[in-house]
């Protein structure tokens, strides 16, 4: 059936309606709807509601009619004898039977009405003469009757059968209903006059042409399983409604892992698989590790490239470990034992002392050579690095760098492209590679690499090098080693959807958990 | 790295053939350069130069050089870094420079008239020598003249700030340079470079006409180059003799690329300096470098033999001398960039081109492995997304407002932070010494996220610590908080709990009081050997100060170095 309404995705309910309006030419009311159908109105009105929805009915008619219905005070008041009128006359009655005489005070005291629905029906027994105040303010009986009584009573009678429309009555008595109706401020009354808005509903074509497709015994149709259903076996005398599959669900609150970091998850478990190990470093960091032990000096434009963070307090660490300090500040002046002329000027130390935030993760590479490593040797780090940057659109104030080394006696400029084509086919899928002549103070040759991904085109995937003598020597290190990096934070953005770094980071709860791969 | 304008036109001049712009952009590996953008209607192509080691390829004339080096195979040296003869022209440094700006180098070029795109590149690369190689005008700057108007010898020497006058470019009068340090827009931008200086440095002829005041401004009158003007004096000052030699080189070189013929000058000091003390300008400060075959080849990973590695060098613009064994090379007098053979191994590939490097995939066998740290951050990551909370993945750096002020530990010892010295942004002036308020944060910006919102990061912090070596500590901490209508500190215990019973990490409860958190539903954990930290439910002046409308309680604790 190719009907976006399959009867049987239908709600019991929906069906007793479709039944109920298919047995009749003329539209249905809301009540005419309950009533013959033995449904709460509540019941009625949201199956109505669907089927309004699925367009297999349509209003026919709205008509707005003015009801008077009777309150819980009214309903009280319709006991016999049980209105103030009725019951002032009546008390008043049967004291003087007793030869007794009740002041207005007495009555007050028997707390049955409120103070003010007794002066109200007192003032009107007084003006028609009925009732007299006599001396000490006692209350006689005339001879007279209560027409308002009479009216009132008969008005009760009528409503008590059910609501009917004001202009049903007449005009009298209207203005009658009206005094005595609940107002605002005054909940007291026995009447309540409200609008009420009549709809009537006829089935459309489609939900005629259904009706012959109707289930039988919808009725006894059950939509939960429960577990004294499973308990008792009863679920075997049952029919399960079946739903309309295709509605949204509901949303859920789960729990999730960041995408970016998870992305960075999948990063570190693709380095570890091909046989990197991870370096971890400090957030801060000196100078002397972050750029002197890579050869970057201490006066050089190279250095404003990584203009820096620097710290308040302390500005300076204690020490730099020895004998690291003294062979990087001589390779600094004149190339030490690393077959370099060096950069010739006068190195100070403790300026290699000054603490910044981290600037580039190659510092950890730097602590890891001078800590003796294994040789052959793979490392990586996922660092958390700062620039002194204005943060916008395409700059984070903090953001992680992607890079490591690796430590071999067959190193070579080859090995290195080799080792870049790896990352190109691992990290990017890419089959299509360039390598650029690349510049970074730290390495010669330097090699920038870019990777035709099979999503984003052509894209720059990183840098890389062979780390100078300049940086190895004076670490202790004697093999050639490769520092590499990677610049994926473009990728991740395409790949989570996302224009802006600063997103990458969001406080956004709602784009936290909205953000995901998309490959 | 700097980004330079280079014409079409004037390039193809200067390379000495036709070239389109995708020519250019095939030949930028060769000056590690990246076209950024190319007008086709100006001709214009915006290239950015990576290697700040190479200023000479900061201009049109250096770029077109080293490219037509490598297509020409080689390029004939300049001969007047070969010039035996006395210069004909001098400049007389005077006493007492050595204390203010001690050096000074300086050439005349003849022959060729000032052309409007000839004009448009020297200014560009005076401004990029003296702003990025000069350091903002300190170690370098650069003036050019007219010299036809110049009586040499030109002395460079001091005078007093008011004692005496001339008119500066930009100006109408005649100032005093003291005046023009308060006054000229020049003296405003580069005046702190003389800061302290009760004399100032000032160029004049041997008629007395000022040249200029470096290295602040030229006089109007001799240091207005204009369109057509074929006689020019350059001149360089600045602190670092190799620096301001080597700027000149590139000048003089550029100059002689345009058609000019370059006059030396012969600098006299009264002092010794690195090349003696009379200096002629412009000067090769290079010398041969004898380096093995053996060691290029195993750097690049190819047996390419002398003679394939003599004639890349070669043509990258090198006079190379080889044996066998070993080439001599001595670098074009425009380049002082030579510390160690690997740069000369670089300039190899890069001549022979990336390309004809064929990779060789790592061979050698390493285990990969995750640190400690690591692997635990994952296993409680792992948990706490199992438990129903979501990952947070903040910035490190925020503002002493969130994590203080907020936190309500102003003035307490919990407000022990790194900051940061020189501020961009008061929103990022700290280092965060705890995670918590990175939650919160998220909190208070994410009310209308449906409910409940269970949020967690495992991440670094910074912790304040004098005793260490560079006076902080970094370390890995946990955080995970809980904000709907029912949060309280039994709800998050219980998170705590199962999550220290799946970690096996036993651990205690003190009563404590802290700052963030209602006063007596607040716990220090304790977990020896393994975590230190915070649980409790946040303090109403907390959320408030955070605009949180909603109950939120958490915990924090930082991981000790897990044992293996």
């Amino acid at each position: 059936m190719n009907s976006p309404n399959n009867t049987d995705s239908l709600h019991p309910l929906e069906i007793q309606v479709l039944r109920e309006l298919g047995k009749y030419p003329q539209p249905l009311s809301d009540l005419q709807l309950a009533n013959h159908t033995e449904l709460a109105p509540s019941q009625v009105s949201m199956a109505v509601g669907w089927l309004l929805t699925k367009q297999l009915v349509s209003l026919s008619s709205e008509t707005t009619t003015t009801y008077v219905s009777l309150t819980s005070v009214g309903a009280q008041y319709h006991q016999p004898n049980s209105s103030p009128l009725e019951w002032i006359l009546q008390t008043v009655k049967s004291a003087a039977h007793d030869g007794s005489s009740p002041t207005v005070k007495d009555l007050q005291g028997t707390g049955k009405f409120q103070p003010s629905e007794l002066s109200r029906a007192i003032g009107i027994l007084k003006k028609e003469g009925v009732l007299q105040m006599g001396a000490g303010g006692v209350l006689e009986i005339t001879s007279k009757d209560s027409d308002t009584m009479r009216d009132l009573r008969s008005l009760l009678n009528q409503v008590q059968e059910g609501a009917r429309p004001l202009d049903s009555f007449a005009s009298d008595h209207q203005t009658l209903l009206r005094q005595y109706a609940v107002k605002r401020g005054n909940t007291q009354e026995p009447f309540r006059i409200d609008d009420h808005t009549e709809r009537t509903y006829v089935l459309t074509d489609e939900g005629r042409n259904l009706l012959p497709h109707l289930r039988e015994g919808a009725a006894q149709e059950i939509s939960q399983l429960t577990p004294e259903l499973l308990k008792d076996g009863s679920w075997r005398h049952v029919s399960f409604r079946k739903y309309s599959i295709n509605l949204r669900p509901p949303r859920l609150a789960v729990g999730r892992r960041h995408s970016y970091r998870e992305f960075l998850d999948t990063v570190k478990y693709k380095l570890t698989s091909m046989g990197f190990q991870e370096m971890r470093g400090e957030l801060i960091e000196t100078e002397f590790w972050d750029m002197d032990a890579l050869f970057m000096p201490q006066f050089h434009p190279a250095r404003a490239i990584h203009d820096v963070y620097f710290v308040k307090n302390p500005k300076m660490a204690k020490k730099i470990q020895e004998p690291f300090l003294s062979q990087v500040g001589q390779v600094h002046r004149d190339g030490g034992t690393s077959g370099s002329k060096g950069w010739k000027y006068e190195y100070d130390p403790e300026r290699a002392k000054r603490l910044v935030l981290r600037s580039q993760g190659t510092a950890v590479s730097a602590r890891t050579l001078a800590q003796n490593p294994p040789v052959p040797g793979k490392f990586f780090s996922i660092a958390r690095c700062f620039r002194y940057d204005n943060v916008d659109a395409t700059h984070a104030t903090d953001f992680f760098q992607v890079e490591g080394i690796v430590l071999g006696s067959d190193i070579n400029f080859r090995t290195l492209l080799g080792l870049l084509q790896l990352f190109a086919t691992e990290m990017a899928q890419a089959k299509e590679i360039r390598f650029f002549p690349a510049y970074f103070p730290f390495t010669e040759p330097s090699v920038e690499l870019h990777v035709r991904h099979p999503k984003l085109g052509w894209m720059e995937l990183g840098g890389a090098g062979l780390f100078r003598s300049e940086v190895t020597i004076p670490l202790g290190v004697t093999v050639p080693v490769i520092a590499w990096g990677l610049g994926l934070d473009r990728m991740a953005m395409i790949a989570l959807g996302i224009q802006d770094i600063r997103d990458l980071f969001t406080s956004d709860l709602e784009a936290v958990r909205n953000m995901r791969r998309h490959f | 790295m700097p980004t330079i304008s280079i014409f079409q036109k004037d390039f193809c001049r200067l390379v000495g053939r036709d070239a389109s712009t995708s020519d250019i952009e095939q030949w930028m590996p060769y000056v590690k350069g990246e076209v950024k953008d190319v007008s086709q209607e100006t001709g214009e192509v915006r290239v950015e130069l990576q290697d700040t080691n190479r200023p000479d390829l900061w201009c049109v004339e250096g770029i077109a050089r080293q490219i037509r080096s490598v297509l020409n195979k080689g390029m004939p040296p300049y001969s007047f870094f070969s010039e035996k003869r006395g210069a004909k022209r001098r400049i007389q440094v005077a006493q007492g420079m050595e204390a203010v700006r001690p050096f000074v180098a300086g050439c005349v070029s003849l022959g060729y008239a000032m052309t409007p795109d000839g004009l448009d590149q020297c200014i560009q690369t005076q401004e990029k020598l003296a702003d990025a190689f000069g350091r903002k005008r300190e170690t370098v700057s650069i003036g050019l003249y007219r010299a036809s108007a110049i009586a040499f010898p030109v002395t460079y020497g001091l005078v007093k700030p008011d004692e005496i006058r001339f008119t500066p470019l930009g100006f109408e009068e005649k100032m005093t340079p003291q005046e023009i340090l308060t006054v000229h827009p020049k003296g405003l931008e580069y005046g702190s470079i003389l800061a302290g200086c009760e004399r100032l440095p000032l160029l004049w002829d041997s008629d007395g006409q000022v040249l200029s005041f470096p290295p602040i401004i030229n006089s109007r009158e001799l240091g207005e180059v204009q369109l057509g003007d074929t006689d020019l004096l350059v001149e360089v000052t600045g602190t670092d003799l190799s620096m301001v030699v080597l700027a000149l080189n590139i000048f003089a070189c550029n100059l002689a690329d345009r058609g000019a013929t370059i006059e030396s000058l012969d600098i006299n000091y009264p002092y010794k300096t690195e090349f003696g003390a009379t200096v002629k300008t412009p000067l090769s400060m290079n010398q041969s470098q004898r380096i093995s075959i053996e060691a290029i080849e195993q750097a690049l990973g190819m047996p390419l033999g002398s003679e394939v590695i003599q004639e890349a060098l070669a043509s990258y613009g090198y006079q190379v001398k080889a044996t066998r064994q070993s080439v001599s090379v001595t670098l074009p007098a425009f380049r002082n960039d030579f510390m160690h053979v690997m740069d000369v191994a670089e300039d190899v590939a890069i001549t022979r081109g990336y390309e004809s490097f064929s990779p060789i995939m790592p061979q050698t066998f390493t285990v990969g492995s995750l640190s400690l740290e690591e692997q635990t951050s994952d296993r409680i990551r792992d948990l706490l997304v199992g438990f129903g909370f979501q990952e947070i993945f903040s910035n490190i750096m925020a503002s002493h407002q969130e994590l203080v002020d907020r936190m309500r530990i102003a003035d307490t010892e919990y407000a022990r932070l790194v900051e940061v010295d020189n501020v961009m942004s008061q929103t990022y002036a700290c280092l965060r010494p705890s995670i918590l308020p990175c939650l919160l944060r998220v909190e208070a910006l994410s009310p209308r996220a449906f409910y409940p919102h269970l949020l967690f990061e495992v991440g670094e912090t910074a912790q304040l610590d004098l005793e260490a070596n560079v006076g902080s500590r970094t370390t890995l901490s946990v955080a995970a908080i809980s904000a709907n209508s029912g949060a309280n500190f039994s709800e998050i215990h219980s998170y705590l709990d199962l999550l220290m019973y799946y970690m096996a990490w036993p651990y205690e409860l003190e009563p404590v009081t802290h700052p963030s958190f209602l006063e007596g539903r607040v716990g220090r954990i304790r977990c020896e050997g393994y975590a230190v930290g915070y649980i409790g439910e946040f303090h109403p002046e907390v959320l408030e100060a955070w605009q949180i409308d909603m109950p939120t309680s958490g915990f924090e604790f930082e991981i000790r170095k897990p044992e293996a």
